[in-house]
């Protein structure tokens, strides 16, 4: 399935996962703390400008991840300046457009499975109290495994109800598909366990 | 036989219905997320697989988003929605299965009623509540903004609770072995 | 060697297999049944997926119920939907992950996954999501993830069904040429006519065992009789 990496190669993709979480972390948290419209324009300024320094491709990427936000953006400025205080507006939204931008940079430019090793790394620990993180490694691939496969079946189902109506369907093939869904779980499982389940000695 | 494979089969092919929920068809709003199935699995979640395993099964969905995978309604994913005004909400996703499915498990009624009352408690106002919550934190106290907002998607849930009590009602009859809730 | 020893299996109330006793030694048997007549309980109880109410299942001397580890390097099952088969989303992954679960390191599981894809001449599948394989390449890759884990007997579970003649055709010809033993369990006497021995199971007890040539055309006859009572 399509992670949300960007093809478009940038010299971020080559730095550590958890260097760069680590990184964001520190940038969000400093963001809160600024309470100055001036700086946080400042810090605006600087994402878009690193957005830019990686092409005018990578920077539309970025744009158009920004896009479901503009109306909670706009809304909340407006509500602000109507209160009576937009210094308040610009500052929430500067703030939050550029944090939400810094996090998509490390989701632009970070491999899914890098992300998933670094989430397994992180909760290697746990296997000295006894838990394995082989359970979260098989279920974070069944789920990327999965969401294809159900999609293709939700949209036959959708393709065979629309071939004997002429309503919307998403409301009635929700029922077969929870079904349907409960169906392959069972066969699944078994599967999973003809080849060892969690009893195996595959380990992350 | 419910065997710990099954368990983890289950959490895991929820997670990704949901995610195929907020995929299908949805109804636009203006504000860019659109009205979906999406929380309608997660309430599902709670009420048909307990507490406990739709709690997970909703955790693995959110650290999906995380990493990276546009699985959120809208095709949203990625580390930007966790400090968006609307991270109150997808972090409420695991709470309010959790919520719903502790509710199914304890109140002792007919189960198509029962999953009506969880998921409006689970499902609307525990996830209402984290949404406007979030919202509250990350704008610098825009409450009244944020739950004028938030109130346009109120009548789809409502929606979604009597789907889910439909749901639950047909799985009854069914496969009552699958409504692990009520084991 | 294969011994089931007075197998029973229920479902709440409905017997679905009834004492069954036997032997085999062949390389290859085919087990043919209507719909319901037991034959896929048959198939998960040879690979130790159910328990059953009596009696117990050996595979070269190993109780596949009891003893999951080395059940794994005796018996492998092929399912009949791949999509419920394939847990891992690219194809080198899951071919992978039976290794591992047997025990071998992962740059181990890497190179004998490499091996096996080779063995295929498919080793640009490796990197391929499966999501892109087409049916009858699934049921390849799942194939090709059962044998990389080498059991000696294999369980095929209808493994044609849906799949076109020339795909069925093509994998019908990778099996035969395997060295494994295998259990074909299957509603189409086609598949197994050229098979060492046949079962065929109804109401949960076998009725008849023999060669394919005395077991499958009195098969047909029944089947294709006008009462044969489809189950509608």
């Amino acid at each position: 399935m399509l992670a949300l990496t960007s093809d478009i190669h940038t010299p971020l993709h080559n730095w550590r996962a958890g260097v760069k979480l680590g990184l964001l972390s520190i940038a969000i948290v400093t963001l809160y703390l600024l309470k100055s419209p001036v700086l946080l324009a400042g810090a605006a300024g600087l994402t878009a400008l690193l957005y830019r320094s990686f092409g005018a491709k990578f920077a539309a990427q970025g744009l158009r991840m920004l896009k479901p936000l503009r109306f909670f953006l706009g809304f909340i400025l407006l509500w602000q300046v109507i209160l009576g205080d937009a210094a308040t507006g610009f500052a929430i939204v500067l703030r939050l457009a550029t944090a939400v931008s810094l996090a998509n940079l490390v989701t632009l430019s970070t491999r899914l499975d890098d992300l998933i090793d670094l989430v397994i790394w992180l909760a290697s620990p746990a296997r000295f109290i006894g838990l394995s993180p082989k359970p979260l490694a098989l279920s974070i691939a069944l789920v990327v495994r999965f969401v294809p496969v159900l999609l293709e079946r939700a949209n036959h189902m959708a393709d065979a109800f629309r071939a004997r109506s002429t309503k919307r369907p998403t409301f009635y093939i929700i029922l077969p598909l929870i079904v349907s869904v409960l169906e392959d779980a069972d066969h699944v499982a078994l599967a999973l366990r003809a080849r060892g389940g969690l009893d195996g000695a595959f380990n992350p | 036989m419910q065997t710990k494979e099954n368990d983890l089969v289950m959490i895991a092919l929820f997670a990704a219905l949901v995610a195929v929920l907020g995929l299908l068809p949805a109804i636009p709003m203006p504000w860019g997320i659109p009205v979906t199935a999406q929380s309608l699995g997660v309430m599902l979640a709670g009420a048909v697989l307990g507490a406990k395993r739709g709690g997970l099964s909703m955790l693995l969905f959110i650290g999906l988003v995380a990493l990276g995978l546009p699985l959120l309604a809208g095709g949203r994913g990625g580390l930007g929605v966790f400090v968006s005004p609307t991270a109150g909400f997808v972090v409420g996703f695991p709470v309010a299965a959790f919520v719903t499915g502790v509710v199914m498990q304890n109140l002792r009624i007919d189960a198509m009623v029962a999953s009506g009352i969880a998921s409006l408690i689970g499902g609307i106002v525990v996830l209402y509540v984290m949404g406007i919550g979030g919202f509250w934190m990350l704008t610098d106290k825009g409450l009244m903004a944020s739950i004028t907002i938030m109130a346009t998607y109120i009548p789809g849930d409502l929606v979604k609770v009597v789907l889910t009590a439909i749901v639950v009602g047909a799985l009854v009859k069914a496969r009552p072995q699958s409504l692990l809730s009520r084991q | 060697m294969i011994q089931i020893q007075s197998l029973s299996c229920q479902y709440g109330d409905k017997t679905v297999l009834d004492t069954i006793t036997l032997e085999l030694t062949q390389a290859r048997v085919g087990i043919v049944g209507r719909n319901g007549s037991g034959k896929s309980t048959l198939a998960r109880a040879f690979s130790g997926l159910i328990r059953p109410e009596q009696g117990r299942i050996l595979i070269n001397g190993i109780d596949v119920l009891n003893d999951r580890k080395s059940s794994l390097s005796a018996v492998g099952i092929l399912f009949q939907n791949p999509d419920h088969q394939i847990i891992f989303p690219t194809v080198e992954e899951e071919i992978s992950f039976g290794l591992r679960q047997l025990g071998h390191s992962k740059a181990d599981a890497s190179t004998k996954t490499d091996e096996t894809l080779a063995n295929f001449g498919k080793s640009d599948w490796a990197k391929r999501p499966v999501s892109t394989l087409s049916q009858g390449q699934r049921h390849l890759v799942c194939l090709m993830s059962v044998l990389a884990m080498a059991p000696s007997v294999i369980i095929l579970d209808e493994p044609f069904s849906g799949l076109d003649i020339p795909t069925t055709r093509a994998l019908q010809k990778r099996l035969n040429q395997l060295d494994q033993t295998l259990i074909h369990i299957t509603h189409d006497p086609a598949m197994i006519a050229d098979y060492d021995r046949v079962l065929w199971i109804e109401g949960g007890k076998i009725i008849a065992d023999g060669a394919p040539e005395t077991v499958l055309p009195e098969y047909l006859r029944v089947m294709e009789a006008d009462d044969a009572g489809a189950h509608l």
